[in-house]
């Protein structure tokens, strides 16, 4: 069963010769388990999907049903609850609170959601051990490097089990050495069966997914299956053919 | 063209651009600036009004009268015994004697025993009353004690009859002989035909001689009273001890003049002037430091926002004494035209508070704005906005560009006691506690408001109280409104009305300040699950929370100030439903007022503030 | 297989033959998984023909390929030394592409961006192979370091696909 199933989502801002057509009939399946790349310019209106998914705004047309449920006509506070219980999301500049440790950071939406304060603890403890910030717990945001940082931020996304992580840009604002810590965390999630819808113009990262999707001016118009074998080597790739 | 005229242009588009805020500062700062005036003018006007009016008048050190006594008039007033008086030794000038009769006054439907002196027209040498409005006496004219006046409800040009006879009111004046309306017969120097009862309330007017001796009937002969000046005015109690009994005991008394002087006379209006100062002096320096505080909340408020500004106008080329002279002109010409409006609304308020009666508020002739006044209130508006705004001014003009473009402000600090407990509330009170947490500085200065407004309302609930205490020795009135404890609760309600609008202004102030810095954890409490309600109810959280302290501590402070502020030193505490009712009504009216910015704050939209890059 | 890799790979003291296989699949991980062995010691002959390497076989064992010893020359080293001090970086046939999408315009013989959006999605498939490759090594492998390199030239050799892409697109929607 598709976990997460958009159609003909629409989306535009500003009005008569300023109106851009940010979402432009976009239809999307997600299987469970699945990790599903967006690329595309800037512009192009893949945070604005984004945002429709995860219920940070509400599409002007379309449907999207999440787990069973239709979820785009979702009043605030329906919408407040899906965002708290089965959507987690990470953001390109992380937006830790910076006078939060790292763990204080995890196990705020589960507060949010009203459970009980040590089970939070314990909870976003396991999460970081499982991101490899176990050390780094009781750190604050400013003592932690940029990848270290973002981890922080998926294991918050992590910490109300959802079905679903969408991640927008999240190597954006990393160095080369930080996208790979981050990018390892993505394939870990991805062993372990978590659904994932990554927007990105990082092809390292969209290398990670099961299926990339290129989206231009609003509309999709590619998709790839990236599983399956290449006409290469991994020698003549590294020069050392003849 | 010259750097004046770029920053001109600057400072007038940056004002154009956000004419809201500039507004609402506008609006706090006049209320502020209005408060503190009319709190100088209570203030100053207070103190020694009597020596003020004594001076105006030249007032007599010692008064003498003597009174007819036997039933019915039957002995007549001994003048013989009062004329000798005018050359006792150390007397260097004296006035009279005046013939004085008892009438009964009717006006307005009121019927009220008056003393009634008859004067010349030309000017005595000692104690010649000032004449506030109309003219001095004139055949078949009558002039008024101004308070007195007041109480009847009788104005220049209306008429009132004297035992029947008509007579016009030609002016209204004030003296410093005898004690003020309705103190008139304090010291029981009267001798109403009538008996004690109708001593009290008694009202003191000035006729022609002619016109009192006219009053006389025979079973109501003239008394006299002659004015006397000393050379030794400190030696008054000595020589009224000497010359003859200081009060007289009524009908049948032991014949001889009754003495009054004038530190009598002061005290006695005193007593009167003081129940008023116990409510004008706390409540004078209440209204100046709420307002005050209220000027440098705003405008230390003010700056954080400013930021971004600072980084636009560093970006465009701006060196860094620019961008200071910039936002200081910007801040100070609005608290330029805001203290001129508040002097303004000041100025039209005050008269009406202060020019009661002579010697309760204010001599006669004093205009009720003095340019002390205006000084003093321009240069704290200014002063303190310049204080206020002049180190943070300088700190946005040194953060890097960057940094100020990205609107990092000061960092919120990080306190794990409250983080920790917060963990433990439910959803809204968490996101209320951790809000404060971020902004320490501003919840304590809500507080302090809080406190400050609180501790006004509450010395003026105790003046109130004190007030009742007071006048239940003054309840020998005729059947008129006591013009004291009249006056001073319209002054009490004036000055509760004015701190209360000036609080509510800081509320809201605040209120806004606090929603705008909370807008980013507001809107990452929201994407990570917080629903709209929750995330308003906890901006109003972090609002009302700090004001429950603020209230507490107001109480007792209030009244320790009025016991302080009230010169007997006596602790009045205010019934407690008074009290419960205020605490209860502050808190609700601070969740009301920041109610509306709370809710914009949980509805703007979500997606476009998680879009914008922070730094770090 | 390079000539002066191997001649520095003797550089430090002479080896036998599967000494110095040894060395290079540790150097090279699983890219060196798909080396021909043979590969290595072509290079060697080849070497020792042009006077940069000379090899001796142990008193008493066979004269097989991987049990001689061979050692640098005075020539060898100094090729080294120079061959250290290179800087050429041998670069992508970028070319060859540009000139297959113009020809496929010109000529009308494909959609140059059909045939970009094919050479997308086989690099980003073995992009994906190579960065699984280089995931799944240890922290401590020297292999990890070149596997790295192999998707870091594959991501730059995406994002110039992207920019022909774009090119070709507006190129297309004009007259």
């Amino acid at each position: 069963m598709t976990l997460l199933s958009a159609r003909g989502l629409r989306k535009a801002y500003g009005r008569g010769d300023a109106l851009v057509r940010a979402v432009d009939d976009v239809s999307l399946d997600v299987e469970p388990g699945e990790t599903v790349a967006i690329m595309g310019p800037s512009g192009c209106g893949k945070s604005t999907l984004l945002h429709l998914l995860g219920g940070l705004d509400r599409p002007d047309a379309g449907t999207i049903t999440l787990d069973g449920r239709q979820v785009d006509q979702l009043g605030e506070r329906g919408l407040a609850r899906m965002r708290r219980d089965a959507v987690g999301f990470v953001f390109q500049a992380f937006h830790l609170m910076d006078e939060l440790t790292a763990v204080e950071n995890v196990e705020l939406p589960a507060l949010l959601a009203g459970r009980s304060p040590r089970a939070a603890r314990r909870h976003a403890l396991e999460l970081l051990a499982r991101t490899g910030l176990a050390d780094r717990a009781r750190f604050l945001p400013s003592a932690l490097s940029g990848g270290q940082r973002q981890r922080v931020a998926v294991a918050r996304a992590l910490v109300s089990d959802p079905v679903i992580v969408l991640a927008d840009e999240p190597t954006g604002n990393l160095d080369s050495a930080a996208t790979l810590e981050v990018l390892r965390l993505f394939d870990d999630l991805h062993a372990a069966g978590q659904t994932l819808v990554i927007v990105t113009h990082d092809s390292r990262i969209a290398a990670t997914a099961d299926r990339l999707i290129t989206m231009r001016d609003g509309a999709f118009i590619d998709e790839t299956r990236l599983t399956g074998g290449t006409s290469g080597s991994l020698a003549r790739l590294a020069g050392l053919d003849g | 063209m010259g750097r004046p005229w770029l920053i001109a242009r600057l400072v007038l588009r940056d004002l154009r651009h956000r004419p809201g805020q500039a507004v609402l500062m506008l609006l706090a700062i006049t209320a502020a600036t209005a408060t503190l005036t009319l709190g100088l003018a209570l203030n100053g006007v207070t103190a020694s009004p009597y020596l003020r009016t004594q001076a105006a008048t030249n007032g007599a050190d010692v008064t003498a009268s003597v009174f007819p006594s036997g039933t019915s008039g039957a002995r007549p007033a001994d003048l013989a015994a009062l004329t000798p008086l005018a050359s006792a030794a150390g007397v260097t000038a004296a006035s009279g004697p005046f013939p004085v009769a008892f009438a009964t006054l009717r006006a307005d439907g009121h019927a009220v025993p008056v003393q009634a002196q008859g004067r010349d027209q030309s000017a005595a040498a000692v104690d010649q009353p000032l004449v506030t409005q109309g003219t001095w006496v004139r055949p078949g004219q009558v002039v008024l004690e101004r308070t007195f006046a007041r109480a009847v409800g009788v104005a220049v040009g209306g008429t009132v009859t004297l035992d029947g006879r008509p007579f016009r009111v030609a002016g209204l004046a004030v003296t410093a002989a005898v004690p003020e309306y309705p103190g008139v017969c304090y010291y029981m120097t009267c001798n109403s035909p009538a008996g004690q009862a109708e001593e009290s309330g008694m009202g003191l007017a000035w006729l022609t001689a002619a016109g009192a001796r006219s009053l006389a009937t025979p079973a109501a002969p003239l008394s006299y009273v002659l004015n006397l000046r000393l050379r030794d005015p400190a030696a008054a109690t000595a020589f009224a001890a000497a010359h003859g009994p200081v009060a007289v005991t009524g009908p049948g008394s032991p014949s001889g003049p009754a003495l009054l002087t004038w530190q009598q006379v002061q005290d006695a209006d005193n007593d009167l002037v003081s129940v008023a100062q116990r409510v004008l002096a706390p409540g004078s320096w209440i209204a100046i430091a709420l307002a005050v505080a209220s000027v440098a909340v705003l405008a230390g408020g003010r700056m954080t926002e400013q930021r971004r500004r600072v980084g636009r106008l560093k970006a465009a080329g701006g060196g860094p004494s620019l961008v200071v002279v910039i936002l200081l002109a910007e801040h100070l010409l609005i608290a330029l035209v805001a203290a001129t409006a508040g002097l303004g609304a000041g100025w039209l308020v005050a008269p009406a508070l202060s020019s009661g009666g002579t010697g309760l508020l204010g001599a006669p002739g004093l205009p009720a704005l003095s340019p002390g006044t205006v000084g003093l209130v321009m240069a704290v508006a200014l002063g303190v906005t310049l204080a206020a705004t002049l180190v943070p001014a300088v700190r946005a003009a040194r953060t890097s560009t960057v940094r100020a473009l990205a609107d990092a402000a000061r960092p919120p600090r990080r306190r794990a006691l409250l983080l920790t407990v917060s963990a433990w509330l439910p959803v809204p009170l968490l996101l209320g506690v951790r809000l404060i947490a971020r902004r320490q500085r501003r919840a304590v200065l809500g507080a302090a408001s809080t406190a400050v407004t609180v501790m006004g309302v509450v010395a003026v609930m105790a003046a109130h109280r004190d007030a009742d205490v007071a006048t239940a020795r003054f309840n020998w009135f005729a059947g008129l409104p006591d013009p004291v404890f009249g006056r001073v609760s319209q002054v009490m309600a004036v000055l509760t009305v004015v701190l209360v609008a000036l609080a509510a202004v800081n509320v809201i102030i605040a209120g806004w300040a606090t929603a705008v810095d909370a807008r980013q954890p507001s809107a990452l409490a929201r994407a990570l699950g917080g629903s709209r309600g929750q995330v308003s109810a906890g901006l109003s959280v972090a609002q009302v929370l700090p004001a429950v302290p603020g209230a507490v501590l107001g109480m007792p402070l209030g009244v320790l100030l009025f016991a302080a502020a009230n010169g007997t030193g006596q602790v009045l505490v205010p019934p407690a439903s008074w009290l419960t009712a205020l605490l209860l009504g502050t808190l609700t009216a601070v969740a009301v007022l920041t109610f509306i910015p709370s809710l914009m704050t949980a509805r703007t939209a979500v997606a476009p503030l998680l879009q914008a890059e922070t730094f770090g | 297989m390079q000539q002066e890799v191997v001649l520095a790979m003797l550089a430090k003291e002479p080896s036998h033959g599967y000494e110095l296989r040894a060395r290079l699949r540790q150097a090279l991980g699983p890219v060196g998984e798909e080396l021909n062995a043979g590969q290595v010691y072509v290079t060697l002959a080849r070497l020792e023909k042009a006077g940069l390497v000379v090899s001796t076989a142990a008193p008493g064992v066979s004269e097989r390929p991987d049990r001689k010893v061979y050692e640098l020359t005075a020539d060898g080293q100094q090729r080294v030394a120079a061959w250290l001090a290179e800087v050429d970086w041998p670069r992508p046939d970028l070319t060859e592409f540009h000139l297959k999408l113009i020809a496929a315009f010109t000529a009308r013989l494909a959609d140059p961006l059909a045939i970009v959006d094919a050479q997308r999605r086989e690099l980003l498939r073995r992009l994906r192979d190579a960065q699984r490759a280089a995931l799944a090594e240890p922290d401590t492998s020297d292999a990890a370091l070149l596997l790295e390199g192999i998707v870091l030239r594959l991501q730059a050799d995406l994002r110039w696909l992207e920019a022909c892409e774009r090119t070709w697109t507006n190129r297309r929607s004009r007259p």
